[in-house]
């Protein structure tokens, strides 16, 4: 008899997620099915048959963990949608406001798992860098974008303003003095997680990579390779497929893997694969999001205009906004037509993931399924994306929400 | 008290031509302005910049001396002197920011103190310099004084604004047309008859013409910052003081008029009370 494992809610990772495992007499998973149980919440719903500037400001709100990913995507699709070219100096703005975030994100990661890889002063040691690390970094955050969080500054057509001088000086200076302190960090994580004595081959899949960029991303996409299924038809077990609150991205047919690891193997050579691999090439990529950050800081000219004017009644085309954001590819689409909202979509970062997450866990004990799951560092506030209408009569497919 | 908790009232005026040229009265929130910067107490300041031909005043961020000095003088309409606040402590990069600001703007920006809401803003105001207030007009009122009461073509055409002497002054072509306050009267915004704080009483540091001789100010420190940047500035010989004995009309004109102030927007809000409307606090 199969017996199963099942975690409800999966800890320490944004939202709410189900993990169940079927394992054999051992305690070794055989079947792992991973799927968000977060409700829907709507906000591409929301945005429709408004204003284009409302899609950033309400789609920010997706989640308090990475909102400066949406907003980017958010604004670069409207950009996109509205036809807009924005100035070098916003697209700089928004590079290093995404690369600081990225290092911010992977720093919160890092202290989520922290309880995993770290016991007693090594534990207080990474709680107190990672705070020390997040102050810096989201300085940059406040001042190109406005707020850390939430970033008001970054608008459809640009940024809300320049920098002045003495603040691109101060923030090459800090991100500077950062550099050593980062170094040791990432030294120092990477340390902890290969002598954490998880298993090498813990958590390998060979799914192929969803990366459309080393950092910042593009407003390429192609709705070619891109299909997505409801999870009855992909779950086996009906009542899973009926509780999951994601609907599953294929890119060409099939599941992908998305992330910090998945961008490091494609486009710096990284080769390993795997739960370590997946913290080394987190704490990897903190460099490289350095490096961007302090590039993109350093070729401002803070004397050009930060925004453009623009019309706001739309191409009628869709347009896309693809941000790496830390957890992955974060892709928003919009059309916008007699200026207005017709269509929105958001395919985010752990809804790539989630088919990828739960066999990822097979092979291994039931006990390493959540190390498996916190590799990825899911956050599912949104990822959350079930709301199917019928083309044809707009009736409601599905339409059930989970009550927590 | 009507002047609020202060700690030393004098007069006092900038001991700098090229301030005493372009300010109000005695320059003083230039100076200490300028002093600030210069001490590297703020790094900048957010004030209520010289308006274009249109008197519209300009929130605009400070970040030297001659900007200070460029943006001295008194301005008679309202302006939004805190919304370039989030600015100043974001794209300007500004950690430690000055604000010259009204009684009402004081209330708004200590109460930003007191609870959380402005993250990284609120707690960058390491000076605040109040200036005194009766009331303030918004800038259809001024379009009205200009055209309606005082018969110029365009408030565009008034080179020079000021209060003083019981009028209200608009210069056209070198000469000047005087409009007594009373006319004024009706035209303010309505807040301000409610308002009971004439002396911008939760500042670090107020001051204002009343109570001094012509080109002097009358200042009251009130916070130990207040106190201490104020006294730095007259120990660096940028500002010379006189007690207020010594000058006339002195402090108890200051008082009657904040006192009147008082008063009278009391007997306002009651009014307004009366009528089932709704009252803010009073601090």
């Amino acid at each position: 008899m199969k017996d199963r494992v099942v975690i409800k809610p999966t800890s320490r990772q944004e939202g709410h997620a189900e993990l169940v495992m079927e394992v054999d007499d051992e305690g070794i998973v055989t079947k792992g099915m991973y799927f968000s149980i977060t409700p829907v919440r709507g906000l591409e719903k929301m945005v429709l048959n408004k204003a284009p500037e409302t899609a950033p400001v309400l789609c920010q709100r997706i989640c308090g963990v990475c909102p400066i990913p949406h907003t980017l995507a958010s604004a670069e699709a409207m950009d996109m949608a509205l036809g807009i070219e924005i100035p070098t100096a916003a697209k700089l703005l928004r590079k290093a406001t995404a690369a600081a975030h990225g290092i911010n994100s992977a720093a919160i990661h890092q202290f989520l798992v922290a309880p995993d890889i770290a016991k007693g002063d090594d534990f207080v040691k990474a709680v107190d860098s990672v705070s020390e690390i997040r102050k810096t970094v989201q300085y940059v955050v406040d001042m190109c974008a406005g707020e850390g969080i939430h970033p008001a500054d970054i608008r459809v057509g640009g940024m809300a303003r320049n920098i002045t001088p003495f603040t691109k000086e101060r923030l090459i200076e800090r991100m500077t003095a950062l550099k050593p302190k980062l170094e040791a960090h990432v030294e120092f994580i990477k340390n902890l997680v290969l002598e954490a004595g998880l298993p090498k081959d813990l958590g390998v899949v060979n799914q192929p990579l969803m990366a459309m960029d080393a950092t910042y991303g593009t407003n390429e996409f192609d709705m070619d390779k891109f299909s997505e299924v409801l999870p009855e038809a992909w779950y086996d077990d009906p009542e899973i497929g009926k509780e999951a609150c994601s609907v599953i991205p294929l890119w060409e047919g099939t599941n992908v893997e998305t992330g910090p690891r998945a961008r490091m193997e494609k486009f710096q050579g990284f080769k390993d694969k795997g739960v370590v691999a997946q913290h080394v090439a987190r704490a990897d990529e903190m460099l490289k999001n350095y490096d961007a950050c302090l590039e993109a800081l350093d070729a401002i000219d803070t004397s050009a205009p930060a925004n453009v004017s623009y019309d706001k009644r739309g191409t009628g085309e869709l347009g896309f906004g693809v941000i790496e954001g830390p957890r992955g590819t974060d892709v928003h689409m919009a059309q916008v037509k007699d200026g207005k909202t017709q269509f929105y979509s958001a395919i985010v970062p752990t809804t790539w993931n989630i088919p990828t997450m739960g066999p990822a866990t097979e092979g291994f004990h039931h006990e390493l399924g959540p190390h498996v799951i916190r590799a990825y560092d899911p956050c599912l506030s949104c990822a959350t994306h079930v709301m199917v209408v019928d083309d044809e009569d707009k009736s409601i497919l599905k339409n059930e929400m989970v009550r927590i | 008290m009507p002047l609020g908790t202060y700690k030393e009232a004098l007069s006092a005026r900038s001991t700098e031509k090229k301030i005493l040229d372009v300010s109000q009265d005695g320059g003083i929130v230039s100076a200490l302005l300028c002093y600030a910067l210069d001490e590297g107490i703020i790094e900048g300041a957010v004030v209520a910049g010289t308006p274009d031909d249109d008197w519209r005043p300009v929130p605009t961020v400070v970040t030297s001396a001659d900007e200070v000095i460029a943006a001295a003088g008194t301005k008679y309409s309202m302006s939004p002197t805190l919304s370039a606040l989030k600015a100043a402590t974001r794209q300007y990069g500004l950690e430690k920011v000055g604000v010259v600001a009204t009684p009402c703007q004081t209330q708004g920006l200590r109460k930003a103190q007191a609870y959380p809401f402005a993250r990284f803003v609120a707690d960058k105001i390491k000076l605040i310099i109040g200036i005194y207030c009766m009331e303030n007009f918004p800038m259809a009122s001024l379009d009205t004084f200009a055209t309606a009461k005082l018969g110029f073509d365009s408030l565009q055409d008034a080179t020079k604004m000021d209060i003083g002497k019981g009028k209200f002054w608009l210069t056209k072509d070198g000469e000047d047309s005087g409009l007594a306050i009373k006319e004024t009267h009706g035209y303010e915004q309505a807040g301000c008859n409610i308002c009971q704080d004439y002396v911008c009483e939760w500042a670090d540091v107020s001051t204002g013409s009343v109570g001094s001789p012509d080109g002097w100010s009358t200042v009251l420190t009130r916070t130990d910052d207040g106190d201490s940047i104020f006294k730095g500035a007259v120990a660096a010989g940028l500002i010379e003081t006189k007690p207020m004995d010594d000058v006339k009309p002195g402090l108890p004109l200051l008082e009657k008029l904040a006192k009147g102030k008082k008063d009278k927007n009391t007997a306002e809000r009651e009014r307004r009370a009366k009528m089932g409307v709704k009252i803010p606090a009073i601090y």
